[in-house]
């Protein structure tokens, strides 16, 4: 009896219409529970430009650029939708096909775990479909692997297809300010540090998220929310005050969002998911402005992207792009295409939920005025936060009681 | 007599909000280190109004953000409700009864939902001459539990993440402070009043923090300034002390000193020692002894008879414990373990409850033994254990000898003022036999006696049941002595000390 994957008839459309330029890799997205798996979407590895047309199978799988296109497509990924897996089309036989499917799944998930910053916990499920299409007979052949188990074998998968997968799924939102302070090694220490307490600085920040209280719909639902009590941090008696070269604050609000399948979803998913979306998502813009903050150090203000929402048509979940300031929507849907295969049209992006940064001011001359107002800024200190989210079109208690009404919106501010 | 009982003359509810307040300051030089602190913590006593200034309630669904006058769930809790409402939605009741200067639990099963920890409460307690039973009076407590926290969430949507960078050298202090405020409520209350009540406690407490840490600065280094919760005879109550950390009860004489006289304390017994420090029912010794198993007894009625017993908490320290087989000659030793425990929980020693081996080592290092004695299974009696007191803690003993059994009887009056002034427990060894004495009931018109014995020859485990229902921790009568026999008495001398 291995895993059951209930896929969205789309899918099944997508991988035929891929046939034709087989061989061909890609990615399985979706979400796993406990009982069942959901695929909800599938995208193809783009091709590289400098690439001949048709690669023999085993040889030249382009290893790493697969690995960089999933890196590329989970960050595209709001909470809870996730790289369920890896399919191959080609005209091969499924079962000589299992080495390169396990080395694929297996380097796929090393790739994209790289990034987080959060351990999977026991309650992750490790399993990962191999999915093989032949481009003749379109006949699948699915099997999974245990992705924390280096010696795992395939165990065998059910592929079903269905329609309106994720119809009914809800979804969680919040927007959460953030604010995380750095606190830089003097000068003449070595590049790197600047990424390291960065690292560090959001390494804390993430503990702190974690041990945060979650509220959904203005209620702290007990039955499945892990209650974070006092927390006994082994706390320090003495503290030195260091000398600094200097600090970074990141500070603004982003907009966080997580899908829940539709099975009995339970506020502890619900938690997890946003959470855990939550800290992705800022840790990774912050990775994409760090090499520029670490080139120029002239700029002392840099923004983070704003992030572009895009939910998917008949899906009932959706995607997410990040937006430069100097980037216009035009880039996004270039992107959406390219990395997820997807057709979007320019009025279906979101662009509402977040806003751009505040554009920078006159630079704070008078050393005293810096001092008192980045002292004051700073040291508002984050406590242990808690994340109110509302939710959109469903609402998910502990019982998963799915009910229809937008009405359930509760606004108290 | 006063039996202990379960009828409550008067109910208080007790809020205590803990949290961790991060202290982030970056003074320009070293000189300015000072100056920096406090802004900061100027910064942080203004967030004590944020809006974004949450309570969470231990153990229930409740949240409430008191700057905004909100309260989850919405419609079901309000600023209006009383706070005894607001007890039905802790799954987890912790009832607190405190007896004297000793907080005990016993755990009865009330519903399959609510723990009730028992205790006993004095409310009043009378410096030299108490009689503990006459004044005591049983008080309930509830303990509401809460969280410290901010909420991050905001309405939406607003201005993306900005990196703002300030190269410029100079200084930089990250710490966290561990805040712990406690206030006292009646039941009918609104639970608003309560919280203002608690946002007030946090301000001072932040005032407190900055002053002990400006104080305790040395140079760069910062001691982190650690509240602590006392209980001060009515009505008084639980006062917060912040001190700072890593500091020895030895080195903070002159802040007690300046303590005991705002509070109108004497200074013959430490109220403000850190293991003076109360106990809430939440706080579990981990050490695995049981504390004060006598309270759970029901005490004898004597016709005109009092009760004189230990004052304080005391470790019950017998047979086979720490994996130490004494079985048959440790009983002396596990009677001086006993008596270092109540030392040592009521502040008057900071080391740690002695070994057999550190007990004989210290015999030895006396003159009092040879060498050879460390590591055999030597019997001690009573002249020994008052000698290891005075050694390894500085305590001095009265020694009591009968030279028959029979004669302790008579010994009432002595014992009940011992267990008045000093309130220590008793070590008695006579025969083959050494035995710790926790209190008297003795009647000075018709003599007649009774004796609360902890016995050291218990083998088993940390069985509170067991322990009290077969006697290993009971009332004897005088026949419990052996009547021919001769005894000597240790009566270690509480020292005059805060």
């Amino acid at each position: 009896m291995g895993r059951g994957y209930m896929v969205e008839e789309a899918v099944e459309r997508y991988l035929s219409s891929l046939c034709s330029s087989s061989p061909l890799t890609g990615l399985l997205l979706g979400q796993s529970s406990a009982q069942r798996d959901f695929v909800v979407m599938a995208t193809r590895t783009p091709q590289r430009e400098a690439c001949p047309l048709t690669p023999s199978p085993r040889d030249t799988l382009d290893m790493e650029w697969i690995n960089e296109h999933a890196r590329q497509v989970s960050r595209m990924l709001p909470g809870g939708l996730s790289v369920l897996g890896v399919f191959y089309i080609s005209d091969a036989e499924a079962k000589d096909t299992l080495i390169t499917l396990r080395q694929l799944v297996f380097a796929v998930q090393k790739s994209i775990s790289r990034d987080l910053l959060w351990l999977s916990g026991d309650d992750d499920i490790s399993e990962r479909v191999t999915l093989h299409v032949n481009s003749t007979t379109r006949k699948t052949f699915c099997r999974t692997f245990d992705v924390r188990d280096p010696k795992s074998t395939a165990k065998p998968a059910d592929w079903r297809y269905q329609s309106g997968v994720c119809g009914s799924w809800p979804m969680v939102w919040s927007c959460v300010e953030v604010e995380i302070p750095v606190s830089l090694p003097p000068r003449g220490a070595r590049p790197g540090d600047l990424e390291t307490s960065l690292q560090e600085g959001l390494k804390l920040w993430a503990q702190q998220i974690e041990r945060g209280t979650f509220l959904l719909d203005g209620r702290k639902i007990s039955e499945d929310t892990e209650l974070t009590g006092p927390t006994v941090c082994p706390g320090e008696q003495v503290s030195q005050v260091g000398a600094s070269g200097g600090r970074v604050v990141l500070r603004g609000a982003v907009h966080t969002r997580a899908y829940l399948h539709g099975n009995k979803p339970t506020a502890r998913l619900a938690e997890k998911a946003l959470k855990r979306d939550l800290l992705s998502t800022v840790a990774l813009r912050l990775n994409m402005v760090l090499e520029e903050l670490m080139e120029t150090q002239e700029r002392d203000r840099l923004s983070l992207p704003t992030r572009v929402m895009c939910p998917l048509r008949g899906l009932g979940v959706g995607v997410c792009d990040y937006r430069f300031s100097d980037e216009g929507p035009l880039e996004v849907l270039d992107r959406l295409k390219e990395i997820l295969d997807l057709e979007v049209r320019q009025e279906d992006l979101d662009h509402t939920q977040e806003e751009e940064a505040v554009t920078v001011e006159t630079q704070p001359a008078p050393n005293e005025g810096v001092q008192r107002s980045e002292l004051q800024a700073a040291v508002v200190p984050p406590l242990k936060p808690q994340g109110r989210s509302y939710i959109g079109a469903a609402m998910a208690t502990v019982m998963a009681l799915l009910a229809a009404a937008a009405s359930l919106l509760y606004l108290d501010d | 007599m006063v039996y202990t009982d379960a009828t409550v003359p008067e109910n208080g509810i007790i809020w205590r909000v803990k949290g961790q307040l991060e202290l982030r300051c970056y003074p320009e030089s070293t000189d300015a280190i000072k100056k920096s602190i406090s802004q900061t913590f100027e910064t942080l006593r203004s967030q004590m109004k944020s809006e974004s200034l949450v309570f969470t309630v231990c153990d229930s669904s409740v949240v409430i953000w008191p700057n905004k006058d909100v309260y989850s769930p919405h419609g079901e809790v309000s600023s209006n409700t009383l706070c005894e409402e607001l007890q039905r939605w802790i799954k987890c009741f912790h009832y607190l009864f405190v007896y004297s200067l000793c907080v005990i639990f016993v755990c009865v099963g009330l519903c399959e939902h609510t723990y009730m920890y028992l205790c006993v409460c004095a409310c009043m307690y009378v410096n030299v001459c108490m009689h503990a039973c006459t004044f005591m009076c049983v008080c309930m407590f509830v303990v509401i539990n809460l969280c410290l926290m901010k909420e991050v969430s905001r309405p939406g949507p607003l201005p993306v993440p900005t990196l703002t960078r300030t190269l410029q050298s100079g200084h930089a202090l990250l710490t966290t402070l561990p805040m712990d405020c406690v206030i006292r409520s009646t039941a009918h209350q609104p639970i608003g009043v309560a919280c203002n009540h608690l946002l007030d406690a946090l301000t001072s407490q932040l005032s407190e923090m900055e002053k002990a840490a400006l104080q305790n600065m040395k140079g760069t280094t910062l001691l982190v300034p650690e509240p602590y919760h006392f209980l001060l005879p009515e009505p008084r109550g639980l006062v917060t002390i912040v001190y700072p950390a890593g500091v020895p009860d030895s080195q903070l004489e002159s802040h007690r000193k300046e303590l005991h006289g705002r509070f109108d304390l004497p200074e013959d017994r430490p109220y403000f020692r850190k293991p003076n420090a109360f106990r809430f029912p939440d706080q579990v010794h981990k050490d695995g002894y049981l504390r004060n198993p006598h309270q759970v007894l029901t005490h004898p009625s004597l016709d005109n008879g009092k009760l004189y017993l230990v004052q304080g908490v005391y470790s019950y320290h017998h047979y086979m414990q720490d994996r130490m087989e004494d079985n048959g000659w440790g009983c002396a030793y596990r009677s001086l373990q006993t008596v270092c425990s109540w030392f040592q929980q009521q502040g008057y020693a900071e080391r740690p409850v002695p070994s057999h081996r550190e007990i004989q080592q210290a015999l030895v290092d006396m003159g009092d033994k040879q060498a050879s004695f460390v590591g055999s299974r030597q019997w001690i009696g009573s002249i020994e254990v008052a000698a290891v007191l005075d050694q390894l803690l500085g305590i001095t003993s009265k020694i009591m000898f009968v030279s028959q059994g029979c004669e302790l009887a008579s010994k009432g009056r002595e014992l009940a003022n011992h267990f008045l002034t000093e309130g220590t427990p008793v070590m008695i060894g006579g025969g083959v036999l050494a035995h710790t004495i926790l209190g008297v009931a003795w009647s000075e018109t018709t003599g007649q006696i009774r004796y609360l014995i902890l016995d050291p020859h218990y083998t088993g485990a940390e069985d509170l049941q067991v322990i009290s229902d077969k006697g290993w921790c009971g009332w004897k009568g005088p026949d419990f002595w052996d009547q021919t026999a001769y005894y000597n008495l240790c009566l270690p001398q509480r020292p005059r000390i805060f």
